[in-house]
């Protein structure tokens, strides 16, 4: 599998590299800011992009701003953001195109070779990776007693399943033989069903997907 | 100096009684001729006036120069003796009072000429009233000096030229009504020009003035017309110039009673009063409703308004004025008033020295003011620096502490694949090391996290907060009214709050849920967060829950700062409500 992986930090990046090489990978390149990254993979066109989000020069999301625009033009790129924060934040809008081939991870997780090919692996293959901490501050308060997943149908569990591999309502409506109408019925459902508030930025579609993903 | 104008008395009295007896016996006819009553009347006014105005401002010229015109007035009288060389100086000095009148005219009220023009204007009256008319007398006699009859000999003509004299005595007359017209237009320009506080002093002269000067630019043109009006101009004339001392004299009076007002003040001044009371009731007193005040704040040697705001001290061209009041030596306050107050001093001392104690009194509370204002300014800079101080530490420990340490977790990674099962009682030891590494990761993350906000810089109010409530320990509700971004500080303000303001929630309400509010009405944000625990918050920590006062006290601080205002609600089992209001300026 190839990799390409973007980090401002010399230190991080070199030593991410002889990881994955280590671990069986074959690293592409290294980039150390944005632009880099994104000659790089224009370049190399590798299976999985590692991207840390704070990147120069300003430091703050120019990595997630950089994964979005790989996922844009190369949506089979796999991406795997690093982050020294818990910023459930920044999960929520990298799933919100969708959760195939994509991941969020804390930095630290990197220590743990086997979990980090794992991780790699996973997401290369189109499969997502959410980092505990995060899932934990997201569907945390919401697993206490049963879990609600289990409370959903089995036509609403089929439509949210289809939710997490990034269709549209128009898609899940057209593999289903449903109406539009009917879909917006069962997600409102599901809604219901595992308790999402609403929220002043609108993300339960991305919550509900993660609370699934987290069942699995 | 002043005794000595007693001695003017008897000199005034000889010439008056002499002019009048010389006005009452006519031996010569000479054009206009004012009579006794009018000679004695301008005269007696002239040299009156004069005396009391030179009596009570011995430093202004006004006084001398209003007793000079009235004895060569009186002099012009000898023009009607017929004794020769009472006759032949008294013709000289005819129409020397024009040119006395028009400077007394151009210099009030401070006895000095303005300007260029007015000195040309002073030494055209000069050279009209006397060079022409001596110069008509070296060719001129009898009827070439306009006499009607009965004059005396002129002892200073050389040629015998009549027609000459006239024609000369005509160019003097024409000269007289260009004159006259000029110095009316340019004290009706003078008057309009004028603050109010200036117009006040100038009307009841400019009035006498310039009807002094309209009727005598009519007697000159009637008398070159050949007198249709008889002698009425003439008398109107010297009426009205009868009437200018007076009306200057009424003026310094006036002036004078002014300083009456400095009593009343004193009595006003007696009651409690507030900075703008102060400042309207010295207005009264000097007249001049534009005036303002300023107060010395020492700490930093400038001038401050009564709210603490720096003055500036006016320079010469910006049309106003300021006259330090002090105290003891020290200067206590500035009034910044109408130039016109210049030529009244003295009744500004008396204003300054009434208003001392009252100006004092304000100039600490003035102070105390300008304090507040720099002690706020200084609280703003010191939060500023603050948060400054916590980006720069979390940015040195993400870029620095963090990365090594990540770094030292991935050596201990690739050191465990490394090891050999032959080597396997060091594994444990490196999984130890591992776990020790990822907690202190954790927990720099945390600190990293509290010290300073990045979603905060990177994604704005609402979304940090919507973080915040997420990570809180209690289930928090969270309601954002808010689609712009704010100012850096105010921002950062209300982020702080409500974290301070959530972890107490959680750590001493005891409550099951947490409300946050945020709304924002164009000036003002305000961000509230309510719980359903205990209550009994208090600032000073004083009340049920100890611990949290010190944490509130600095909450209360940070929207203080910026000029906002928290407000505390803890009735002992019914919730805590904690609100900031921070204007967005």
């Amino acid at each position: 599998m190839r990799v390409a992986v973007g980090d401002d930090a010399v230190i991080l990046r070199e030593g991410l590299a002889r990881l994955l090489e280590e671990a069986g990978f074959e690293v592409v390149g290294v980039a150390a800011d944005a632009d880099e990254l994104l000659e790089l993979v224009e370049r190399s066109e590798p299976d999985v992009a590692i991207v840390d989000i704070r990147m120069p020069p300003t430091h703050t999301d120019e990595g997630l701003r950089a994964a979005k625009a790989i996922r844009e033009a190369h949506p089979a790129i796999g991406i795997l953001l690093l982050s020294q924060h818990v910023h459930a934040r920044y999960a929520i809008e990298l799933l919100s195109s969708g959760t195939d081939g994509v991941g969020y991870l804390l930095k630290e997780r990197v220590a743990d070779l086997d979990e980090l090919s794992a991780s790699v692996r996973r997401v290369g293959k189109g499969g997502s990776v959410l980092d505990p901490a995060v899932v934990s501050q997201l569907v945390g308060r919401r697993r206490q007693g049963d879990n609600p997943l289990e409370q959903l149908t089995d036509r609403e569990r089929e439509v949210l399943a289809l939710m997490a591999e990034g269709r549209s309502n128009k898609a899940i409506a057209d593999r289903l033989f449903v109406s539009d109408h009917t879909v917006e019925k069962h997600i409102k459902s599901i809604f219901g069903t595992l308790r999402l508030p609403l929220s002043p930025d609108d993300h339960r579609r991305v919550l509900a997907v993660v609370t699934y993903l987290d069942s699995e | 100096m002043r005794a000595k104008l007693f001695l003017l008395v008897p000199a005034a009295l000889v010439a008056g009684a002499g002019a009048t007896w010389l006005a009452a016996n006519a031996g010569a006819n000479r054009p206009t001729e004012p009579g006794p009553y009018l000679t004695l009347l301008v005269g007696a006014s002239l040299i009156v006036c004069g005396l009391a105005s030179w009596h009570a401002r011995p430093e202004n010229r006004l006084g001398p120069m209003m007793v000079l015109t009235g004895f060569v007035w009186f002099a012009g009288l000898l023009s009607e003796a017929t004794d020769a060389p009472l006759y032949t100086v008294g013709v000289a000095v005819e129409y020397v009072f024009v040119a006395g009148f028009v400077y007394i005219v151009l210099s009030f009220p401070s006895g000095q000429l303005r300007g260029m023009l007015d000195r040309v204007l002073i030494v055209v009256a000069v050279a009209g009233a006397l060079g022409l008319q001596v110069a008509a007398m070296l060719f001129g006699s009898g009827r070439g000096l306009r006499c009607g009859g009965g004059c005396g000999d002129n002892l200073i003509q050389v040629f015998h030229d009549n027609g000459l004299a006239v024609a000369l005595l005509d160019v003097q007359r024409v000269l007289g009504a260009a004159l006259t017209l000029t110095a009316l237009s340019l004290l009706t320009i003078r008057w309009m020009r004028a603050s109010r506080p200036e117009r006040r002093e100038l009307t009841w002269v400019l009035l006498a003035g310039n009807a002094t000067l309209l009727a005598l630019a009519v007697t000159v043109v009637d008398d070159l017309l050949g007198t249709p009006l008889n002698s009425t101009p003439a008398n109107v004339w010297f009426l009205t110039l009868a009437l200018v001392p007076i009306a200057i004299v009424a003026t310094f009076v006036r002036r004078r009673l002014a300083r009456g007002s400095v009593a009343g003040l004193v009595v006003q001044l007696g009651e409690p009063t507030a900075p703008a009371d102060l400042r309207a009731a010295l207005a009264r007193a000097l007249g001049d409703p534009s005036l303002e005040l300023a107060y010395w704040f020492p700490a930093e040697a400038r001038y401050v308004t009564g709210d603490g705001r720096p003055v500036k001290v006016p320079g010469p061209d910006s049309g106003r004025r300021s006259t330090t009041v002090e105290r003891d030596g020290t200067p206590i306050a500035m009034l910044l008033h109408d130039p016109a107050l210049e030529h009244n001093s003295g009744l500004v001392q008396s204003v300054c020295a009434a208003a001392g104690l009252a100006l004092e009194n304000e100039r600490l509370q003035a102070e105390l003011r300008a304090r507040l204002v720099e002690l706020n300014a200084s609280r703003g800079r010191l939060v500023a620096a603050t948060d400054a101080e916590r980006r720069r530490i979390e940015r040195n420990l993400h870029d620095g502490t963090q990365q090594r340490l990540v770094s030292i977790a991935m050596s201990l990674g690739l050191l465990e694949s490394k090891l050999a099962p032959a080597q396997g009682e060091a594994a444990p030891i490196v999984r130890e090391a591992q776990t020790a590494l990822a907690l202190a990761l954790e927990e720099l993350r945390e600190l990293t996290q509290g010290i300073h906000p990045t979603l905060l810089v990177e994604r704005g109010l609402p979304i940090a907060l919507e973080e915040l409530c997420r990570r809180a320990g209690l289930p928090a509700h969270l309601e954002v009214d808010l689609d712009v971004r704010l100012p850096d500080q105010v921002e950062t303000a209300a982020y702080y709050f409500a974290s301070e303001a959530l972890s107490n929630a959680v750590k001493h309400s005891h409550g099951n849920e947490v409300r946050v509010e945020v709304a924002y009405h164009g000036t003002t944000l305000t961000v509230q967060i309510a719980d359903d625990g205990i209550g009994g918050a208090a600032i000073g920590g004083a009340g049920g829950r100890a611990g949290s006062g010190s944490g509130l006290r600095g909450l209360a601080d940070r929207v203080e700062a910026l000029g906002g205002q928290f407000t505390i609600s803890s009735p002992p089992g019914r919730g805590t409500r904690l609100r900031a209001e921070i204007p967005c300026a």
